[in-house]
């Protein structure tokens, strides 16, 4: 069982940070296996909001950035496994992008824990849970997303 | 903008972990809204029913559902909406029971997410725009490439089905490969038997009218897409008019020229004209053009002269490329076989006596270059022959993989060779044996039997095939790391099947690309691999992959079965519209859109320097959007700002 945040028999404290996340999720393979995670009803953090999308290959670094500048702490893109694209070859494509964007947000001071790509198949409900509990822990411990304040906006 | 959003409580799915209230109270907040409504079973056919009057009654301008997953019933609601009079791209789902009340235990957490979930919707939702599946007249007719057991039934299927069919085959004879091989594994029933009945029905049966058979020829260009291709044949003459020629085969003996038999892989001689083998089917004779003297500026007419029927024998033909419409394609134009001379340990080319298997096939069919005989160049009958299985199979060094028909044939050698030539000696040498099927074991288990068989398992690259006075000798290391040497008369190699070996200009041709060991690659390995990646070009056969009889007929016969489905009688095609399109002011013509497209459908027609996508060939995954520098690609229903309105949505 994948422990969760929920629940405390005590409150906290302080609450702790909750973190932002953003996920996009192909249609074919990660969409479906975080739904095949809720047949499951394995429970796992709140903390991701899901954007589906036909195929990995669609997100675009904007899209990313996007999610950032609008608060988000982290993102996560999930794909089909190599070989199984719905699509021949979007999940590759998809790869080859985050490789890229990880190096671009580095420039801007965000770590590449803060941007996950994994590949989830639609059978997989189980990895779906295990990936948004990393990526939330992940996430929260490297706690909010600083923003410049002058961000350029 | 008004929209409406109705949340299904899926029974107590949803409801007993989402508070609606508080998910009404915030949505309501959100721009747009216009009503918040529960709703109990909207799947159900009442709340079907219910979604479309509420639609008539409140005439919202897009529509909201936050229920179950996308997955499930998005097509159904879609429906109701277009019921209703809206255009069913109206809609999104929020997906809060699978991703929010199933995996949240926690109730305020859960309806904080379905609040984010479903504000994202209605963000999104507000930029929709109308989409509409567009019809397109279509041909009908097929073009199917290649005549061997797969091509051959999938013209008789679509044939029966009332379709016209230009089978297109390179050769001068229908059957492919098996019609040419003495026995087929797994019943030892003789190939030409088994492929003469489908040969009738192609050729005189009740609907062969429907199949136009063009032998000699071969597909030399294609027009168009799915559903209305034009196709250019090219087709060799046959300077025998196989309607009239009765077959009696009078005009080949006196003809003075013999060359190498390329259909017995040139272990003899043919005439200029000939007759592929015996038995062939059409029953008429070709005559070849680069062999005969009247090709070099002789005035040779001695085949003619002999022919009993007036005009059957025609100098005159020539070359001539005919255009075809045709909606769909199929490609089985079969298989390879790995070339034995990159394997030179083996022998084969340099030793005397080394064979492949499709020459020993010749060797051992009675209309081969030995009538059926089994013996050696010179005459004498072979006292051992060595089997070599996996022959630059399961190496990395050259293929990887098993063919999964080696041994069964193989295993059918050692049964003819016996039935033949009781007592010679058979020696297996194998990696792996592999025999799956439901009567494939039994030709196994004859061989094993054979108390002149022996078997060695051999470690890779453990086997050398050397020449000595007396014919080959097999040298070989066995698994066990135990080396031993045996004479043997013939050695016949199995080599790994491949790809065909002039697919790279058909796959050029069609655009069906072919994958790192030549076959033609499939949609889908497990789901659709009777279908290219291209729409409307099919697979049947060994063309996609090592496969025996059964399955390539399967595969025929499928790949008819998506021809008929796809362009349907009395049916337009349908194209979905979620596809890219090209915003040609923006567009610089990179084309780098169409160095990512895995599915060709994007295009840069010469007119213009803008990329253009076809919409029958997109399958709208939005990769060239994404790919765009200029932004110049607009993936339809997943756009740029209906996505970024969401990301905005769902973190606010």
């Amino acid at each position: 069982m994948i422990p969760t945040q929920t629940h405390p028999d005590v409150p906290p404290l302080a609450s702790p940070f909750e973190p932002k996340i953003v996920g996009f999720l192909c249609n074919w393979c990660s969409y479906a296996g975080a739904d095949k995670a809720g047949a499951a009803q394995m429970s796992y953090p709140p903390n991701v909001r899901i954007v589906r999308v036909m195929c990995s290959g669609r997100v675009d670094a904007q899209m990313v950035l996007q999610a950032y500048r609008n608060g988000a702490d982290g993102v996560l893109i999930l794909a089909c496994h190599a070989g199984d694209c719905h699509y021949l070859e979007g999940n590759y494509r998809a790869t080859q992008r985050h490789r890229m964007l990880v190096r671009l947000l580095a420039q801007f001071g965000i770590q590449e824990a803060r941007c996950r790509f994994d590949y989830v198949s639609a059978g997989e409900g189980e990895k779906f849970v295990r990936v948004v509990s990393e990526t939330v822990e992940a996430v929260r411990a490297l706690g909010p997303l600083t923003r410049p304040s002058a961000a350029g906006e | 903008m008004r929209t409406g959003v109705y949340v299904c409580s899926c029974g107590t799915n949803i409801a007993e972990g989402i508070d609606f209230d508080k998910l009404r109270e915030e949505l309501l907040r959100q721009a747009g809204v216009a009503y918040v409504k529960p709703a109990a079973y909207l799947c159900a056919e009442d709340g079907k029913r219910f979604l479309e009057t509420d639609l008539g009654a409140e005439r919202p301008e897009r529509v909201v559902i936050a229920a179950c997953s996308p997955r499930e019933y998005e097509r159904a609601f879609m429906q109701v909406l277009e019921r209703a009079g809206m255009n069913p791209y109206f809609l999104q789902m929020a997906n809060i029971r699978e991703q929010v009340a199933w995996v949240t235990p926690d109730a305020e957490q859960a309806t904080r997410k379905a609040c984010a979930q479903t504000r994202g919707a209605a963000a999104r939702v507000r930029l929709h725009q109308p989409l509409f599946k567009t019809e397109l007249e279509v041909c009908r007719d097929v073009v199917v490439i290649g005549a061997g057991p797969a091509g051959l039934k999938c013209a008789l299927a679509l044939a029966e089905a009332g379709r016209k069919v230009v089978l297109v085959e390179k050769s001068p004879v229908l059957g492919g490969l098996p019609v040419r091989y003495e026995d087929l594994f797994p019943n030892m029933e003789c190939g030409p038997c088994v492929l003469e009945p489908v040969l009738g029905e192609v050729l005189h049966g009740p609907h062969s009218a429907n199949i136009e058979i063009l032998t000699l020829a071969e597909v030399s260009g294609v027009k168009g897409y799915y559903g209305n291709f034009q196709v250019s044949i090219r087709q060799t003459p046959r300077f025998v008019d196989a309607e009239q020629c009765i077959g009696c085969v009078e005009c080949i003996p006196p003809c003075p020229v013999s060359v190498p038999n390329e259909f017995n892989f040139g272990l003899d001689t043919r005439k200029a004209i000939a007759l592929p083998f015996l038995g062939a089917l059409p029953n008429a004779p070709f005559l070849d053009a680069r062999a005969c003297l009247r090709g070099t500026g002789g005035d040779c007419t001695l085949c003619r002269d002999a022919c009993p029927v007036e005009g059957v024998v025609r100098y005159g033909e020539a070359v001539r490329t005919d255009e075809r419409p045709a909606g769909a394609i199929v490609v089985a134009v079969g298989f390879g076989l790995y070339d034995c001379r990159s394997l030179p340990e083996l022998g084969y080319g340099t030793v005397p006596g080394v064979y492949t298997s499709l020459e020993f096939e010749r060797i051992l069919a009675s209309n081969g270059p030995t009538s059926g005989e089994l013996k050696q160049p010179d005459g004498s009958a072979p006292r051992s022959v060595a089997i070599v299985h996996c022959a630059g199979s399961l190496d990395p060094r050259h293929r990887p993989y098993c063919s999964g028909i080696c041994c069964d044939y193989a295993f059918q050698f050692n049964r003819l060779i016996e039935k033949k030539l009781s007592g010679t000696k058979v020696l297996h040498l194998y990696k792996e044996l592999a025999m799956p099927g439901k009567e494939e074991f039994a030709l196994y288990q004859h061989a094993r039997s054979n108390p002149h068989s022996a078997f060695v398992r051999y470690a890779p690259g453990g086997v050398r095939v050397t020449g000595s006075g007396s014919g080959p000798v097999v040298e070989y290391e066995d698994s066990a790391g135990n080396r031993g040497r045996a004479m043997a008369d013939m050695v016949v190699l199995c080599p790994a099947v491949t790809g065909a070996e002039d697919g790279g200009g058909l796959s050029r041709i069609l655009g069906a690309p072919r994958d790192r060991f030549g076959f033609f690659e499939e949609l889908h390995g497990r789901m659709d691999s009777a279908q290219s990646r291209i729409r409307g070009i099919y697979l049947a056969g060994a063309c996609q992959a090592p496969m025996d009889i059964q399955r390539a007929v399967g595969q025929g016969v499928s790949a008819a079965g998506y021809v008929l489905s796809g362009l349907a009688d009395g049916r337009k095609l349908e194209i979905e519209p979620i596809t890219a399109s090209v915003n040609e002011t923006r567009c610089s013509g990179c084309r780098t859109c169409g160095s990512v497209c895995p599915y060709q459908a994007i295009g840069y027609p010469p007119e213009g320097r803008a990329a253009s996508v076809n919409e029958l060939l997109c399958h709208g995954c939005g990769t060239c959007a994404a790919a765009c520098p200029s932004g110049a690609i607009r993936g339809n229903h997943f756009t740029n700002e209906q996505i970024l309105a969401e990301i905005e949505a769902v973190l606010a």
